[in-house]
């Protein structure tokens, strides 16, 4: 629970932070991967930085005094390529499932507000994930391009694409990484099937996510992180 | 973001008194002429100053006004590379530097690089990487650094196309000029090249179509080598707007190029006919 923002006092905000651990490739020992994390994280803040994708205006507890700052932290296990697309599923899978305590605001004796958690741990608001949108990445092989390209795959491209869509196929954020030029023909052909592909991934990434959460309890779990 | 311990900022839960500023920040009108008379849904960029050669110590410098965004930009190289464990035996490395003068912008920024500051930077590098000739200068490094003394508006942009002047005035060899633009998209109406303002007045009414959009253009190939859009838009929107950027660039390539060829004779004057 933080203090809002000064120039929006009736809205949460997320903070995203990517950590790119010496596990997921030798080159991100030490500080090497603090590059590579902040440029994502940078991208992901574009990503987010509009009205509909996450309801901020749910995260406020009390206007101007507090508000539910959301800490969203990414953790790479193993790069092989196409990090945007598996950070944003990642993401949106875990917007889905996070429980946000139900809070109860009384007044003190000196007249100061008291912030009271519910102990029921069931007594949870959900956030609506329908809006969040899914990155897309698109590099550029010659003449074609490639979605969902590996590690080897990337090596051959000059340039890629990220493309960030809502189920509704509006897009938030687009940009180019790589340093390579695109033809402007290129460029609105890969807007067009980045859209068609990043449409296309919500509808079974939301079915995924109710099957697993009307599991519940009866879900297999396989070890640590199954 | 890193604390500055050496400068004194003011008690940390002090806030800019433009906070408490009486009057409610207006939505700008969507419809009718912009603050400064130029038209909407047009493409309408500021007139652009542009001067070469203003830092004698570099190799190459630019200074750049539109309406009220100055910038400049200094390019030092080629020189040899620092570390030498990245030094690349086939091409040259680019290193590019963006920051903002804490004066810049309306409220005072810190003189750390914040995390913004390097994501300019890494788009300012993405733009300008596929015009340079690296391969021309191997195992050297060229670095690029861009000071942003006012803020007003589609900074990324103009950074964009002083980098590849200050480039130029250099010497450094390039396969073309980057020229940025960069637009703004409001409802159904768009604007070309938008003002401090325009770029972050946050209507409460939220609308479908709200973003932003900068794209660097190399326009002798017909190449952008930088793109990158903010928002919510549709896919048909982003499109359009692309190619208004490009026509944008396109209008901006005859003054940067008379600059250059100014600056140039400048330099070396041709040798007069006897």
């Amino acid at each position: 629970i933080g203090k809002p923002r000064p120039m929006v006092p009736n809205e949460g905000y997320l903070e995203f932070f990517v950590d790119c651990s010496a596990n997921a490739t030798p080159e991100f020992e030490g500080r090497g991967g603090e590059e590579l994390g902040t440029e994502l994280s940078n991208t992901l803040y574009k990503v987010f930085n509009n009205k509909h994708s996450v309801e901020l205006k749910d995260l406020c507890i009390c206007v101007g005094e507090h508000c539910w700052v959301l800490y969203v932290d990414v953790l790479l296990l193993q790069c092989d390529g196409n990090l945007y697309d598996a950070i944003s599923i990642a993401i949106k899978a875990a917007l889905f499932n996070t429980k946000i305590p139900k809070v109860h605001i009384s007044s003190d004796d000196e007249g100061g507000r008291e912030i009271e958690l519910s102990d029921d741990p069931y007594d949870c608001m959900r956030l609506n994930v329908e809006n969040v949108p899914c990155i897309v990445t698109l590099c550029k092989v010659g003449h074609r391009h490639v979605v969902d390209a590996t590690l080897q795959e990337k090596a051959c491209s000059v340039a890629s694409l990220i493309i960030s869509v809502t189920h509704k196929g509006t897009v938030t954020c687009m940009r180019k990484v790589g340093g390579g030029s695109l033809d402007p023909e290129s460029i609105f052909e890969m807007i067009e099937v980045g859209k068609r592909v990043g449409k296309a991934l919500h509808a079974p990434l939301m079915n995924l996510l109710q099957q697993e959460e009307s599991l519940g309890k009866k879900r297999q779990k396989v070890g640590f992180l199954g | 973001m890193p604390i500055d311990t050496k400068r004194v900022r003011g008690p940390e839960v002090s806030q800019s008194p433009s906070l408490f500023s009486c009057e409610p920040a207006v939505g700008l009108p969507t419809r009718g002429p912009r603050a400064d008379g130029r038209q909407r849904d047009q493409v309408d960029i500021r007139p652009v100053f542009v001067r070469c050669g203003l830092v004698s110590q570099a190799k190459g410098s630019s200074y750049l006004e539109a309406g009220n965004t100055k910038l400049m930009c200094c390019v030092y190289g080629p020189r040899e590379t620092e570390r030498k464990d990245e030094t690349d035996m086939k091409c040259g490395r680019l290193t590019t530097d963006m920051r903002f003068a804490p004066f810049s912008c309306p409220e005072r920024g810190s003189w750390i690089q914040g995390s913004q500051d390097k994501d300019f930077s890494l788009m300012l590098h993405e733009s300008l990487h596929p015009a340079v000739c690296l391969h021309k200068y191997p195992r050297s490094q060229i670095e690029v650094s861009v000071m942003v003394l006012e803020n007003s508006g589609s900074v990324l942009a103009h950074a964009v196309t002083c980098a590849s002047l200050a480039l130029a005035d250099a010497g450094i060899e390039m396969y073309d000029l980057v020229l940025g633009c960069s637009m703004r998209q409001d409802g159904a109406s768009y604007v070309v090249d938008p003002s401090y303002i325009e770029e972050n007045s946050c209507s409460s009414v939220s609308r479908e179509n709200q973003g932003g959009l900068t794209v660097a253009f190399l326009p002798s190939l017909n190449q952008i080598s930088g793109l990158q859009s903010d928002g919510e838009m549709t896919e048909e929107t982003l499109t359009a707007g692309v190619r208004t950027c490009i026509e944008g660039c396109y209008k901006l390539y005859p003054v940067i190029q008379h600059t250059l060829t100014k600056a140039v004779r400048k330099a070396a004057p041709p040798p007069s006919e006897s």
